[in-house]
């Protein structure tokens, strides 16, 4: 009898740690096909301390991003129906997939070519808008991270975008490497910036917040790099789709960027 | 193509949601009552992050939404797995610490449950990061259900109805509006390329989709374009000043209801307060 659960504990403890390595790779494998649901961070996962936090920081962007917005409306009333549209759009794209190496699929963020032709403040009120259905329609992110969500998509991504592209168009690089590095960096930071969010959220008991900062990160880079580049590259095609066949349509829009103050 | 399955099925569901908002037997409720419950339930269940209190919520929440508003068991079960992927990377990620020596160092310092060495670090599972995981993820699926409740038995309309109520920036909901009628034309423009392309083998290679993506993706843009510029002009040929008018609907405020949302309200404060005093999980 005794033996029995000598040989017993002695197994358990053999098998404890390949068991833990093949639960975590097979947990990690499973969400890799959906990862769509990555960029947000879903309902009730932050505390609410936290969560109030994110939200108290995002109202004065919102509320610059619907002043500027207010500016345009009234001097041109169809960019109303225009950043309407544009909301549609980011929607609708946030439910297709990208199709990837894996065979995993995940889905473009738009927060790239969103600030890139209508400017970042404006895109922080779409991003809202925009995170509120995929909460309602697609329970895809959530009412109480509503906050942090917006904050990391719509405030941090377009910003990094909007900079980057500003930047680098000044420097006279190559407009598709612009486009590019603008929407792979929006991808990356508002990817990084949910991190952040989650480390500050749940720090490790020893080596606190730093720790588990490179936790998340390294959870989520397995997804999140290539999807960044994938993203930059879609962009990328579709600007040139959008130059060679609408130039027309993307001079009207460059008016809008140029009334939308940064 | 199982990806496309996949596709199709998300798809299908979002759309559900949407569906069942406007045909459920709770239609008729007044959405104030309806939105009210969802919010005061999700935030006490966020505010006491109690296993069992998330457990009674997610059992009330389930109950409500497939017993009073009829929604499908099936259909409800499979929109509860949606959030699952996260869910779980997320959790597991709560669970496990990390550590440089063999113990956990922390105030308590506890015994590792399972652990890995690589070189000077470890990482493992403690009971605290444990119980810490389960707290999560019990709040979470219970505050989902809570959304869930609200998503499924309140038309968008409605929601923006109580926005007008509680005064946000008419600018604000005027966008959402707008947004709103507007998914679903383009969801069904873009669905009617996507199979326009892959019929003609768009999709064959990740060469061809990545280009067949980014075709997609600008004539849809140019699409919005056109789209916006046709609804402005229409508008603007009735007589449009700015402003979108509708007429709110009428729902009757029902007594009962009220008073059955504060009794278990006041219930579920009252068990949340009574498992936290008892150091209950």
């Amino acid at each position: 009898m005794r033996m029995l659960s000598e040989i017993m504990k002695s197994s358990l403890k053999k098998i404890k740690l390949p068991v833990f390595i093949i639960l975590y790779s097979a947990a990690l494998l499973l969400t890799l096909p959906q990862n769509a649901y990555a960029m947000h961070i879903m309902e009730g996962f932050l505390p609410v301390n936290w969560a109030g936090f994110w939200f108290v920081l995002t109202i004065p962007f919102l509320i610059l991003g619907l002043r500027s917005i207010q500016k345009t409306v009234t001097a041109a009333p169809s960019v109303k129906m225009l950043l309407g549209l544009a909301g549609a759009f980011a929607f609708v794209l946030s439910a297709l997939k990208i199709p990837s190496v894996t065979g995993s699929c995940s889905h473009p963020t738009g927060v790239g070519l969103g600030a890139i032709m209508f400017g970042p403040l404006a895109m922080v009120v779409l991003g809202c808008i925009v995170l509120i259905f995929q909460a309602l329609l697609l329970a895809h992110g959530g009412v109480t991270t509503l906050g942090a969500n917006t904050f990391s998509m719509a405030v941090v991504g377009p910003i990094a975008a909007f900079v980057v592209y500003r930047v680098l168009k000044k420097t006279g690089a190559p407009g598709w490497l612009a486009v590019f590095l603008a929407a792979a960096a929006g991808n990356m930071l508002t990817y990084i910036t949910t991190s952040v969010q989650l480390a500050l959220a749940f720090p490790l008991q020893s080596g606190g917040f730093a720790a588990a900062l490179a936790k998340f990160l390294g959870v989520f880079a397995v997804t999140q790099l290539p999807l960044a580049i994938m993203e930059g590259i879609l962009t990328v095609v579709v600007f040139n789709v959008l130059t060679t066949y609408n130039r027309q349509e993307l001079l009207e829009l460059s008016v809008i960027t140029e009334e939308v103050p940064q | 193509m199982s990806g496309e399955g996949n596709k199709q099925q998300k798809k299908r569901y979002m759309l559900k949601i949407d569906s069942f908002a406007y045909a459920n037997k709770l239609r008729n409720v007044h959405p104030a009552e309806k939105t009210a419950f969802a919010l005061t339930t999700m935030l006490l269940c966020l505010i006491f992050s109690s296993v069992t209190l998330s457990a009674v919520i997610i059992i009330l929440m389930a109950g409500v939404t497939v017993g009073l508003a009829g929604i499908p068991v099936k259909t409800y079960l499979r929109l509860m797995f949606l959030p699952f992927s996260f869910l779980l990377v997320g959790v597991i990620t709560v669970a496990v610490s990390a550590s440089a020596g063999d113990t956990v160092v922390g105030a308590n310092a506890a015994e590792w449950l399972v652990k890995i060495k690589i070189s000077k670090i470890a990482l493992g599972i403690t009971p605290e990061g444990l119980l810490a995981a389960a707290r999560l993820f019990f709040k979470s699926l219970g505050t989902v259900s809570c959304l869930y409740f609200m998503s499924l038995t309140t038309p968008f309309v409605e929601i923006a109805m109580m926005m007008r109520k509680i005064k946000l920036p008419a600018l604000f909901i005027e966008l959402t509006e707008i947004i709103y009628r507007f998914i679903f034309v383009l969801l069904k423009t873009a669905e009617d390329i996507y199979t326009s392309q892959s019929s003609r083998w768009g999709y064959s290679s990740f060469k061809n989709s990545m280009n067949s993506l980014g075709c997609l993706t600008a004539a849809l843009f140019v699409r919005s374009l056109h789209r916006s510029q046709e609804l402005f002009t229409t508008l603007t040929a009735r007589g449009y000043t700015g402003q979108l008018n509708v007429l709110a609907p009428q729902y009757p405020v029902s007594a009962a209801n009220i008073t059955l949302i504060i009794i278990v309200e006041t219930f579920l404060v009252i068990s949340a307060v009574l498992l936290e005093v008892n150091k209950f999980v």
